[in-house]
């Protein structure tokens, strides 16, 4: 482990990008971008196994990104949750490749090539992942990884801090802004549950199938369905 | 088995803290019953400190009552007390601090057949968050060999109830975040059927929901449940007294 990557560093870096105007999220963000020398972060909450969803990204392009993993459920930082071990995919442009085909398009599309995906422990628990992403294509070298395992572990405590001043039963003010457009997604699956009398469950399933056939990002097709310019019935 | 063996396990145990869940009660339990094999000890037990500064007993290598109250008795005065206070190592010999230093736990244990007791301190950095407390039949000093396994073993369970209470203060955060991100999910899912089923906007979706919440004395998220669960209908939502859909 890189013996250079201190927490008065990192601080140092969070508070120079830190800004009254810029949230929070995407603030720590960009410090992990600046740390570790990737064009592009993004940290994702999971509870008990289960994604909890992106609550910041440090530029559009990782936003474009996340959205895709969203939509198809797959991709090294899904992976990173599921198995607790660090993925790494240097170049999303391999022809051999097997895995994740779907996001590696969608990721290759937005500029990405590279995608690597750390997962959050805090105290020996996993709280999430912090997604690295690369307009170019390579591995990360032994330092740049020494540093992310650190700055994973600093990003997740500073998070769960988040949180845990948060007021009773409420999301903390810090995570709230990203999951807005996801909050227009289970606007979405209530309106389609009703239109196409199915269950909830099967709603969200109908919306991502749809967004993916239609290589829309799932929150612009549930924008449309939320005011009604779209319709499942 | 050899004295290192002895200290190995307790180690190996305490590695199998950091990764899995445990019992901390009954991890305390058994470093107790280890001190009193690896230290010549007759008995052994740990207390911690409440947030009000008083010591509370947690665990010991046996559960025979009268030992159990030696430790309700330093609730107020004794080793432990002292140890925890002054983040020192204390150790006595009962029957020359009975009248001055602890005179009304000093006799008690005298009683019960102690000569003799230690209290290491159970610290980490800065904190102290308690004790471990040694009770011996014999007068005789802890040797400094004894001395320094019992302050290890100390660390030891200072280190695994640490862990504990960190794992646990994360688990409960994320579990927290959860439960409101979910409950903000119920919410908005409510909105869309609520639009869907009464025709207006999910803005007003949003309203009709907040009014009949706020007219029945419920939670928001409670609302949004029962009409996800089917339980209320929505044109109970409409039927409400001075409410505007748009």
């Amino acid at each position: 482990m890189s013996a250079r990557l201190e927490p008065e560093h990192f601080a140092r870096v969070l508070a120079a990008r830190t800004d009254r105007d810029l949230d929070p999220v995407k603030s720590l963000c960009l410090a992990c971008t600046d740390v570790l020398g990737v064009s592009g972060a993004g940290l994702m909450l999971g509870s008990r196994g289960r994604s909890l969803g992106c609550v910041g990204v440090s530029d559009h392009v990782t936003e474009t990104v996340e959205q895709v993993e969203f939509t198809v459920g797959e991709g090294p930082c899904v992976a990173a949750f599921r198995t607790k071990m660090p993925v790494f995919d240097p170049d999303l442009a391999d022809d051999g490749a097997v895995q994740w085909s779907e996001f590696r398009r969608g990721a290759l599309a937005a500029g990405v090539r590279a995608a690597f995906g750390f997962p959050l422990f805090v105290d020996k628990v996993c709280i999430g992942v912090l997604n690295l992403y690369h307009d170019r294509s390579g591995a990360l070298t032994d330092d740049q990884v020494g540093d992310a395992l650190v700055v994973a572990q600093f990003a997740g405590r500073i998070l769960l801090n988040w949180q845990a001043d948060a007021p009773p039963g409420m999301v903390a003010w810090q995570l709230e802004k990203v999951p807005n457009h996801r909050m227009q997604v289970h606007q979405a699956t209530g309106r389609v549950s009703v239109q196409a009398g199915i269950s909830l469950a099967d709603a969200l399933v109908l919306l991502r199938a749809y967004a993916f056939a239609e290589n829309r990002p799932i929150t612009a097709v549930a924008a449309d369905v939320a005011n009604e310019r779209l319709r499942f019935d | 088995m050899a004295r290192e063996q002895e200290l190995l396990a307790a180690f190996i145990e305490f590695a199998d803290t950091i990764v899995d869940e445990y019992d901390v009660v009954e991890f305390l339990h058994r470093l107790a019953e280890r001190c009193v094999k690896l230290l010549h000890a007759s008995e052994a037990g740990i207390m911690l400190a409440n947030r009000d500064g008083s010591l509370h007993y947690v665990a010991s290598s046996s559960e025979r009552m009268r030992l159990i109250e030696l430790f309700e008795l330093q609730h107020e005065e004794g080793p432990c007390l002292d140890a925890y206070r002054t983040g020192v190592a204390v150790h006595s010999v009962l029957k020359d601090d009975a009248q001055t230093r602890w005179p009304r736990f000093a006799p008690h244990a005298q009683e019960v057949g102690f000569e003799s007791v230690s209290a290491l301190p159970m610290r980490l950095r800065s904190e102290v968050i308690g004790a471990l407390n040694l009770f011996s039949t014999s007068p005789a000093p802890l040797d400094a060999e004894d001395q320094l396994a019992a302050q290890a073993l100390a660390d030891i369970a200072t280190i695994g109830i640490l862990q504990e209470r960190a794992l646990d203060s994360a688990r409960v955060v994320t579990s927290q975040l959860e439960v409101a991100l979910e409950s903000r999910i119920v919410i908005e899912q409510a909105k869309g059927i609520v639009a869907e089923r009464n025709h207006v906007s999910i803005d007003s979706a949003f309203t009709l929901l907040r009014g009949y919440a706020r007219n029945n004395n419920l939670l928001l998220s409670q609302t949004a449940q029962e009409i996800i669960g089917g339980t209320l209908s929505t044109d109970a939502l409409t039927a409400q007294p001075g409410k505007d859909p748009d």
